[in-house]
């Protein structure tokens, strides 16, 4: 059996390796020079910066990408700062006076009467996630402290770059869900890179093909199965064609087909589908900014929705003595033309958030549309089947439920690669 | 090398140009240090930068 996978981004590679450690012959096709998509190191001045994600691992060194890694045989160390995740709380902005509050304790600033609302929902909602309603819907219901807003948006912002009203409550219990099951966030020593980098050495070792520079042009479509790709004018034939481009653009590749209605209630469900946006801004620090490798929410802040500090537990992620600092803000959709401003005012978070301190901006990076934060905002994921026969598609844009980002990339590849195998 | 207006902003041709000539905030400027070498355009993931007429 031959299996071709157009994008060498985390969830084509992913599919790569355990593919072709089960007996399959596997062609990776990447249109860029580079592979790792959105999942890869680039560098700036001696610091490891990132073309996407903020090198870490939502749940760490026990979560689904690190139980995937571990099954195809990468090799790749994923160090986590057990509890370090903080809640910066400004009492007055101005002169820099604030409580960093344990994530887990995030109910100590609410009054008595919300805290005892809290530790029952934290039971209830467990045993039964509220259903058809936003996150911020939800709290709305529930609670009455604009506090409890601020947080929420922190952090679906930081998670998943979107705000708490634009995610639905049962994606964000499942994730909650999934913090418990699992555990929080972890760097992969050597950043990103060092994870799809592994991916691609396990593809080549199990007798894999990799290719960069070939976009694939054209999914050939045979008697209503996928059979192969077209890149520059020649056919490449498979049994089985994995994308990790999107529904949207996956669907754009396939010229010949006959849209049946099941065929175009599939069109209708993945055109409504909306990539998160969203902006990096990368600090070059002379000192540490945070002090530990987990994740500071940043709640009070305009825009800024949680930083991380990953040179404290990957120190040659930046020059020696110096710190990489990466905050994420989420960017809603009608504010993209808007992109200039975005950024300056999530700068001037920073220069409050870490008054006095010694450090500059070294890149803002902006994500939407085409090259998003995710395809596929948490919560709007469709799957990773097709109408197709034979083409699944992976990645950011085909997530599975509950799955916070590359989490979210890896529990759809599980998913994908169960279809397959189990066949 | 000129921008269109597919550009998102990513940052990824800047990593890789030699002359430090691209500036990025929100979308990416190319500075008169560019010598049209072309390496940006071939890391862009969203074709958006094309050589100048």
């Amino acid at each position: 059996m031959k299996v071709i996978v157009i994008g060498a981004g985390l969830g084509g590679l992913l599919s790569a390796a355990k593919l072709s450690g089960s007996g399959y012959e596997v062609e990776v096709f990447e249109r860029l020079p580079m592979t790792g998509g959105r999942f890869t190191n680039i560098d700036i001045k001696g610091y490891q910066l990132t073309t996407g994600a903020l090198h870490m691992i939502p749940h760490g060194p026990t979560g689904p990408l690190a139980q995937l890694l571990e099954e195809v045989g990468a090799d790749v160390i994923i160090e986590r700062d057990e509890g370090m995740a903080f809640m910066r709380i400004f009492e007055d902005i101005e002169n820099n006076i604030y409580e960093d509050v344990p994530f887990g304790k995030f109910g100590k600033t609410f009054s008595l009467w919300n805290r005892i609302k809290l530790a029952l929902f934290m039971i209830t909602t467990r045993k039964n996630p509220p259903k058809d309603c936003s996150f911020a819907e939800w709290l709305s219901r529930n609670f009455d402290t604009p506090l409890a807003y601020q947080m929420a948006d922190s952090f679906c912002g930081w998670a998943l770059s979107l705000k708490a009203a634009d995610v639905p409550a049962e994606e964000v219990f499942e994730i909650f869900e999934n913090l418990y099951r699992y555990g929080g966030p972890g760097v992969p020593i050597g950043g990103c890179k060092a994870v799809t980098d592994a991916l691609a050495d396990v593809v080549r070792s199990n007798g894999g093909t990799m290719y960069t520079d070939k976009e694939v042009s054209e999914i050939i479509i045979k008697d209503g199965k996928a059979s192969g790709v077209i890149i520059d004018g020649q056919k490449y034939p498979a049994d089985l064609v994995i994308s990790n481009i999107g529904h949207n653009f996956t669907h754009d590749l396939c010229k010949d087909v006959d849209i049946s209605e099941e065929h175009q209630q599939y069109l209708d469900r993945i055109k409504v589908t909306k990539p998160s946006a969203g902006v990096k801004i990368c600090l070059a620090a002379n000192e540490p900014l945070i002090g530990h490798g987990g994740v500071l929410f940043t709640p009070s802040a305009r825009l800024v929705n949680g930083i991380n500090e990953v040179t404290n537990i990957d120190p040659d992620l930046a020059p020696q003595g110096k710190h990489l600092v990466m905050a994420h803000q989420t960017t809603q959709w009608e504010r993209t033309p808007y992109l200039e401003d975005e950024i300056d005012l999530g700068i001037k978070d920073l220069e409050e958030i870490f008054a006095g301190k010694d450090f500059e901006v070294l890149l803002t990076q902006s994500y939407y549309n085409g090259w998003p934060v995710n395809r596929s905002s948490s919560g709007s994921d469709i799957g990773n089947t097709t109408p197709i026969e034979g083409l699944y598609v992976v990645g950011d844009g085909a997530k599975g439920k509950g799955g916070i980002e590359v989490e979210g990339v890896a529990l759809g590849v599980r998913n994908t690669m169960k279809l397959i195998l189990d066949n | 090398m000129k921008v269109n207006e597919n550009c998102v902003g990513c940052g990824q041709c800047t990593a890789f140009c030699r002359k430090d000539a691209i500036i990025v905030k929100s979308k990416a400027y190319i500075t008169d240090k560019c010598v049209e070498c072309g390496i940006c355009a071939t890391y862009c993931p969203m074709k958006a930068i094309e050589v100048a007429e």
